[in-house]
């Protein structure tokens, strides 16, 4: 019998760059645990990493490529399988122009500078991501703001943590993990929450803010209204790197903390304790979460906010929200050759003119994508690719999305599982999980951080992401290495590293400077934190952030209200699942196995629901059911609901995506999106909930 | 060697659930023997598992003395002796006692039986992340515990 071997590596089940032992016997992954000597985890680990081998070794999990021929699914070689793909793409580049491509990603396994460097070298600015309402979308207000990302530093200890709509012992986005919030907090750093929800942070904090779902830019105008009113800022600081100030507070009169409390529902006086608490405790740090991001106003959100950590002085402070650095390897960008895209190119962008943000992030609201689908216009989209992504459960309005994949001519897609996404494409790549990948990770994070994440096992025939684009641009005529170990020697090279010298040493940290910004100041037109934004400016659009409505609320749209009289606060996380992923792993599975829904008892009481029924939630969209916990932690006209599910224990190729899935309930229209970024909402929207008979 | 106790601070739980996957890959077990598990009664998390009782309700149910206590006062299951009658699952005031169908047997934690011997921390405490799982000589946690209240 083998011996276990250890191998050092780094997951991927989330966002996440948490450090893994993996341990192998015969040939296959026998266990996973923690590495105490992560920078980015302690030695933690949650569910869906520890679940990673039964992702791996599943049994309906799909190990050689597929086409779908008049039976089904049938095996091909990967030969056969790239050249359909590369025959499909060259046959529309003829046809219709490279911009009738499309390339799509979900959260990704932390390929984006692959992602990219193919869809550049294609010649296709069709970038379909979630960006445009996860985590870009707040790193492209971020950069107009103050030239980069600003992180809550744990690492420097701050004295005052705001946890701004997230959960971070759950569901990590990017640079944070639970553990450094956790050891900040049990150094006694004051906590306020701010979320629609009671949960655990609230029961910790000092200060807990419970909004109405999707006035979080509205709260964040109220904070600056005790601020300014108070002086409680940092004038020098204001004075001498922050531009437009002045033009700033007047907007900020326009929102009395009366005005703010008739939006948020929070008392002034909270409010007020709250605004305090933050600008006086120094260091603190801001914290935020993606419900932000995934409304109307989610520029204007992570403007503000940034605001607020530039006034109070907290900006690239220790303990603060800070810029770290990261090491010298080669950037995402280039490696991505965004230069090779010409501006003819660019152009075409679709949707590109309207939201100008998303492309400038190089990547466009799918929206914009389903509408040249569904309508050929501006021009068609005729074929494309996804990789790790299932859009039809995981993107807003999905009786859309299902309409506009079936005009596709051909759709290749690249994945674990048979997802009701891939079910829809003509070639199926079999993908490797984080177990199966050689790769510089959280490259493109800003964190200060590189990980090395390598290869474990090899499964099937499956190939690690990295590996399908580059075999699949060299077919396309493209530009690529020889193998995967020597496109990350070119990225390390500026470290003087090769692979298997970085391999060795696990990771690379950036050395961090503070205050990096009196040197030379910020990254913007200005050289100044822009809360007047000459970009926006330049743009036609308004320049200061301000708090809209949400387009469908009792507020905005009392009419509607009558018919759907609840706020449906939907994208409720779980610990076990990342968005679509994860519904087949029997671990993970057993602890959440339905879709939930959480009821005031009040509400559940009055229309005859008790806990574990099954209801019906229904927007002007459409219906879907889920089943009904009670939470007296929620306002009574607020229902929350999760997202993601599909049911793969359902055979058919459907795989039950319209049962219980949340974004069949989800709006999509131009006008209930961010004006410069293209972020859906699929967050805040009008239900009505009724019990559910056949269960 | 001295008494072992596992001890969960209920009120630092936040309701991850990586206890009990990890749990799970330590003792190689499927879908149905759950030997930790979190309840969620939202906004709260219950944590359910085996306090090795002084008094084990589990080993008096026991009809064939298959539960027995250690010297580290561990309460184990000697699974060639278990007759899989079920009455030490209804005896657990706690709901700790799980069944395992495929091997017809009652299952328990065993507080990683070893990993301890190994010098390793239970596989559930390792990865914690607020580290509410507390382990270790039992009359020191209970000290720890005075001391905190």
């Amino acid at each position: 019998m083998e011996e276990i071997k250890k191998v050092r590596t780094v997951c991927r089940s989330c966002h996440g760059g948490c450090g893994v032992i993996a341990q192998v016997k015969n040939g296959k992954v026998v266990k996973i645990e923690g590495d105490p000597d992560s920078p980015i985890s302690y030695g933690t680990l949650c569910s869906k990493g520890l679940a990673i081998t039964q992702i791996a070794y599943h049994p309906d999990r799909i190990l050689h490529p597929m086409k779908k021929g008049h039976q089904g699914w049938e095996r091909i070689t990967w030969d056969e399988a790239l050249d359909t793909v590369a025959y499909q793409f060259k046959k529309v580049i003829e046809q219709h122009g490279p911009e009738s491509l499309f390339i799509g990603q979900g959260t990704g396994r932390d390929y984006e500078s692959h992602f990219s460097r193919f869809g550049n070298l294609l010649g296709t600015p069709n970038v379909l991501t979630a960006g445009h309402m996860c985590y870009l979308s707040r790193i492209g207000a971020s950069l107009i703001t103050c030239g980069r990302f600003p992180v809550c530093d744990y690492e420097g200890e701050p004295k005052c943590i705001i946890l701004w709509a997230v959960n971070p012992l759950w569901t990590n986005p990017d640079e944070y993990k639970g553990a450094g919030f956790w050891r900040a907090y049990k150094k006694g750093a004051k906590l306020i929450v701010i979320d629609p929800r009671k949960n655990f942070y609230t029961q910790k904090a000092d200060l807990w803010l419970q909004l109405r779902p999707g006035t979080d830019a509205a709260l964040a105008m109220g904070f600056f209204q005790v601020i300014i009113e108070e002086e409680l800022y940092d004038k020098e600081f204001v004075t001498r790197y922050i531009h437009g100030w002045d033009a700033f507070v007047e907007r900020v009169k326009e929102y009395p903390l009366y005005k703010v409390e008739q939006i948020t529902r929070i008392g002034e006086e909270l409010i007020r304790e709250a605004a305090r608490m933050y600008a006086c405790t120094k260091p603190a740090g801001i914290h935020w979460g993606v419900p932000t991001e995934q409304t109307i106003n989610c520029t204007d959100f992570t403007r503000t906010a940034i605001g607020l950590m530039a006034a109070t002085g907290n900006l690239d402070a220790p303990g603060g929200n800070v810029f770290h650095v990261p090491p010298k390897v080669r950037k995402v960008s280039e490696f991505s050759r965004h230069d090779a895209l010409s501006p003819t190119q660019r152009e075409k962008r679709l949707g590109g003119e309207q939201y100008k943000l998303a492309a400038r992030m190089a990547l466009i609201t799918p929206k914009a994508a389903w509408e040249a689908m569904l309508t050929e216009k501006p021009y068609p989209l005729k074929a494309g690719i996804f990789v790790g992504t299932n859009p039809l459960i995981t993107e807003a309005n999905a009786k859309d999305i299902y309409a506009a994949l079936q005009k596709l001519d051909f759709l290749a897609v690249a994945d674990f599982f048979l997802t009701p996404t891939a079910e829809l494409a003509d070639i199926f790549l079999p993908a490797g999980t984080w177990l199966e990948q050689n790769h510089m990770a959280e490259n493109w994070k800003f964190h200060g951080y590189v990980l090395a994440r390598q290869k474990v096992v090899e499964i099937g025939e499956c190939w690690q992401d990295h590996k399908i684009f580059q075999e699949l641009g060299k077919r396309m005529g493209q530009e690529w290495w020889d193998t995967v170990e020597d496109a990350l020697d070119y990225l390390l090279e500026p470290t003087g590293l090769t692979w298997e010298q970085f391999k060795e040493k696990g990771y690379l940290k950036g050395d961090m400077i503070y205050y990096k910004y009196r040197q030379g100041g910020f990254s913007t037109p200005t050289r100044k934190v822009e809360l007047f934004s000459t970009i926006l400016e330049d743009w036609g659009r308004d320049p200061l952030p301000k708090y809209t409505e949400i387009p469908e609320s009792p507020v905005s749209r009392p009419d509607l209200a009558k018919e759907y009289p609840f706020i449906l606060n939907a994208g409720l996380r779980t610990p076990t699942f990342f968005h679509s992923a994860n519904r087949q792993v029997p671990w993970l599975r057993e602890i959440r196995p339905d879709p939930i829904v959480e009821i005031h008892p009040d509400t559940a009481r009055k229309h005859g629901i008790k806990e574990m029924d099954w209801v019906w939630i229904e927007s002007p969209r459409g219906r879907v059911k889920q089943k009904v916990k009670l939470n007296d932690g929620i306002d009574p006209v607020v229902v929350v609901a999760e997202h993601g599910w599909w049911f793969p224990e359902i055979k058919d190729e459907g795989h039950g995506w319209d049962i219980s899935n949340i974004n069949l309930l989800t709006d999509d229209s131009h006008q209930s999106m961010d004006p410069v970024m293209g972020a859906t909402n699929l967050r805040v929207l009008l239900c009505n909930i009724s019990r559910c008979e056949q269960g | 060697m001295g008494k072992i106790s596992l001890t969960i601070l209920k009120e630092d739980c936040c309701g991850c659930h990586s206890c009990e996957v990890a749990c799970k890959q330590e003792h190689d077990l499927g879908v149905g023997p759950r030997l930790i598990r979190v309840i969620e009664k939202s906004p709260l998390f219950i944590p359910i598992y085996c306090h090795h009782c002084a008094k084990p309700p589990c080993k008096d149910a026991c009809p064939v003395e298959a539960i027995y206590r250690n010297d580290q006062g561990l309460v184990l299951i000697n699974e060639e002796a278990c007759i899989g009658c079920r009455e030490c699952v209804t005896a657990c005031p706690f709901g700790a006692m799980q069944f395992d169908d495929i091997k017809e047997v009652a299952a328990k934690c065993d507080l990683c039986l070893e990993r301890l011997t190994e010098g390793k921390a239970p596989a559930c405490s390792l990865i914690c992340p607020t580290g509410c799982m507390v382990w270790g000589d039992t009359t020191e946690l209970l000290n720890r515990a005075a001391s905190r209240a």
